[in-house]
């Protein structure tokens, strides 16, 4: 049965793919050396036909920084979420939350972002795609 | 008859906005590795210097250091690293 809606953050997180993906960009982002840590992430699609949830990462991140302005087309899929990691703990005086700019950007892409931190995974942007799922590949309009 | 009380002149901060920066970049360079990315703007606020280093690119994920000092001893009063 295709999909009506996108999922809502709180869906994402409870999926063993998506929690798999926050969990290994985690990992990857090294948060336990200061020298080489850095932001890792990507974005989350929904099948349009299937309902199936996949994950594409995205170029790895500087320190605080990553970019994830341009989700790569997958066929029959739209975007339906994004994933970031805050990798810099709060005992060296890092905020673990999002940021202003985080809140800005994904209010403009319309998708919920998860934020996987020390303290556990953080939310911004919208409760689900803005829109539903109309409105072609990639972010919505 | 008008009495006209002579004019305060402004209070210049002990702290200068050029002091107030360079306390804040040596403060972020502590836990940032890479400040290129930000643009830094100083502002004298009621409440002390506020310097704020954000993402040049605004389209980015992320963030960068923000502090209020102290203008009569530079002391940080406040700080927040956002990533």
């Amino acid at each position: 049965m295709p999909p009506t809606r996108p999922p809502t953050a709180a869906e994402l997180t409870q999926d063993a793919g998506v929690g798999q993906a926050l969990e290994q960009a985690w990992q990857d982002s090294l948060p336990s050396n200061h020298a080489p840590r850095h932001e890792e992430g990507g974005w989350i699609y929904m099948d349009l036909v299937s309902g199936a949830l996949s994950i594409r990462r995205a170029v790895s991140g500087g320190e605080s920084l990553i970019d994830l302005t341009s989700p790569p087309m997958v066929a029959g899929a739209v975007v339906v979420g994004k994933f970031h990691t805050h990798p810099n703990p709060k005992i060296e005086g890092w905020h673990t939350g999002p940021s202003p700019g985080d809140r800005h950007v994904d209010a403009l892409h319309g998708v919920p972002d998860l934020i996987r931190a020390e303290d556990g995974i953080h939310f911004s942007g919208p409760g689900s795609r803005r829109g539903g799922l109309a409105g072609g590949p990639g972010y919505p309009p | 008859m008008t009495t006209i009380s002579p004019v305060s002149p402004p209070v210049r901060p002990a702290i200068a906005s050029d002091e107030a920066l360079r306390i804040a970049r040596l403060e972020a360079e502590k836990a940032y590795r890479d400040l290129s990315e930000f643009r830094v703007t100083v502002v004298l606020e009621a409440d002390g210097w506020h310097v704020d280093y954000e993402l040049k690119n605004p389209n980015l994920n992320g963030g960068g250091p923000h502090f209020v000092i102290d203008p009569s001893d530079g002391r940080i009063v406040w700080k927040r690293y956002d990533q």
